[in-house]
């Protein structure tokens, strides 16, 4: 029996897909200086991709990165790399999620860094 | 009157605190028709938080059924420059909808309620995808009652300002919280800004604040749909000394799990819920800090998700 079609891949079903794995990812684009910004264009520049086909969807990351985002060789690496980590219809969705929580969460953590300074006892 | 709700939104009414699930029904016996009714019940499946379900409704009651319907499903008109998530989720997610053509709420954030009555948030898990609940009648709109009751909701039922189970909070504007300094808010909305994410900063078990329940009942909410949550953590309530991130709610059977993320020792650590609410210690390397103080919650997500 072939398996359910609804079940995502390895990457895509780990528990730290967007814990540990998107901190990491962060920690990455932080330390190449990417900005919110381009978090952001990149999260619009997905949303197409919802209920395209996986091979589809590849192209399409990797063509984000080729053009897009090929002044940010930091963000372009990382979609290549999902890009071809893309194996079922339901990592599509899963693989937008990630980004779009990656882009949130980089605005937040960016938030709270600034907003530390006004807290006591913060370090 | 009791209305019939569907499992799915039951799963969702489940992880409410108590008087967010009691407004859920008075907002089901007041709604104007059926179609009210399921629009109502279909934005609370969506996991969409209590104080903007409540706004939803107070949208809708004022509204016939044909300018609910009209305003909150897409025809064979929407633009083409409507992708394909859009159109997916707007065609089960009735408030998205509404927001997508243009509506607009506000979820109520001043008055305080009067009688708070929190109570444990219950372990069942959140439901994440939403397009599976797909409309299976939303061709029928002649068939549905008429409108309308149109009295306004008294804003004290807002479920954003719950009050903890302390004294009644000071009547006045501004933060609630100890020295009165909202130090998140204003920060996230600006940073958020291209993502169209609003933010409400709440003490923890504070006068004027939420229960910690009610807090990570919310909490769990945002997260659901994809959008970390921002907390203070201290000794005590009121004394915020450190900001962390709420990344991620994991259940397994009856227990339920957080990971959070403290960005200065870049600390990524699990915490069983019942442990958050004992808040005795949190599993970071630093004790002092053994309990939520603050959340930071988003309050409107317009477009962007």
């Amino acid at each position: 029996m072939a398996p359910a079609k609804s079940q995502p891949s390895t990457p895509f079903a780990s528990r730290e897909l967007n814990g540990e794995v998107l901190l990491e990812e962060l920690a990455d684009l932080r330390n190449a200086q990417v900005h919110q910004k381009h978090l952001s264009d990149l999260v619009v520049g997905l949303r197409d991709l919802e209920g395209v086909r996986v091979s589809e969807a590849s192209q399409r990351l990797k063509s984000l990165a080729a053009n897009r985002f090929s002044g940010t060789p930091a963000l372009a690496s990382l979609l290549v790399r999902w890009a071809a980590k893309l194996k079922v219809e339901a990592d599509v969705p899963l693989l937008i999620a990630h980004f779009e929580r990656l882009a949130v969460t980089s605005a937040i953590v960016s938030a709270v860094r600034r907003a530390s300074e006004s807290l006591k006892g913060a370090r | 009157m009791s209305h019939p709700v569907s499992d799915e939104t039951q799963d969702h009414l489940q992880q409410w605190p108590a008087r967010a699930r009691k407004l859920f029904g008075e907002l089901m016996e007041d709604a104007g028709s059926d179609l009210q009714r399921e629009f109502i019940q279909r934005a609370v499946a969506a996991a969409h938080t209590p104080a903007e379900v409540h706004a939803f409704a107070d949208a809708l009651r004022g509204m016939s059924d044909e300018e609910a319907y009209a305003s909150c499903t897409l025809h064979d008109d929407a633009p083409d420059d409507y992708t394909v998530s859009q159109l997916l989720r707007a065609e089960a997610d009735p408030l998205f909808a509404f927001e997508l053509k243009g509506g607009t709420i506000e979820p109520n954030e001043e008055e305080p309620a009067p009688e708070p009555v929190p109570e444990p948030v219950k372990s069942d898990a959140p439901r994440l995808d939403a397009l599976g609940f797909v409309l299976a009648k939303k061709k029928s709109s002649d068939s549905f009652e008429a409108p309308l009751s149109g009295a306004p909701r008294p804003k004290s039922l807002d479920w954003n300002d719950l009050p903890s189970a302390k004294p009644p909070p000071p009547k006045k504007e501004g933060p609630a919280s100890a020295g009165g300094t909202r130090f998140l808010e204003g920060l996230l909305a600006e940073a958020t800004s291209a993502l169209r994410i609003s933010w409400k900063e709440q003490d923890i078990d504070s006068p004027g604040g939420l229960s910690l329940a009610d807090a990570l009942a919310s909490a769990a909410g945002a997260l659901s749909r994809g959008i970390p949550v921002p907390c203070a953590i201290g000794p005590n309530p009121g004394d915020h000394r450190r900001f962390v991130v709420l990344m991620q709610l994991n259940t397994s059977g009856q227990s339920r799990a957080w990971q959070l993320y403290d960005p200065f020792t870049a600390e990524l650590v699990w915490a069983n819920e019942g442990d958050l609410l004992m808040k005795r210690e949190l599993p970071f390397a630093n004790k002092v800090n053994r309990r939520l103080t603050r959340i930071v919650l988003p309050q409107s997500l317009r477009a962007a998700f």
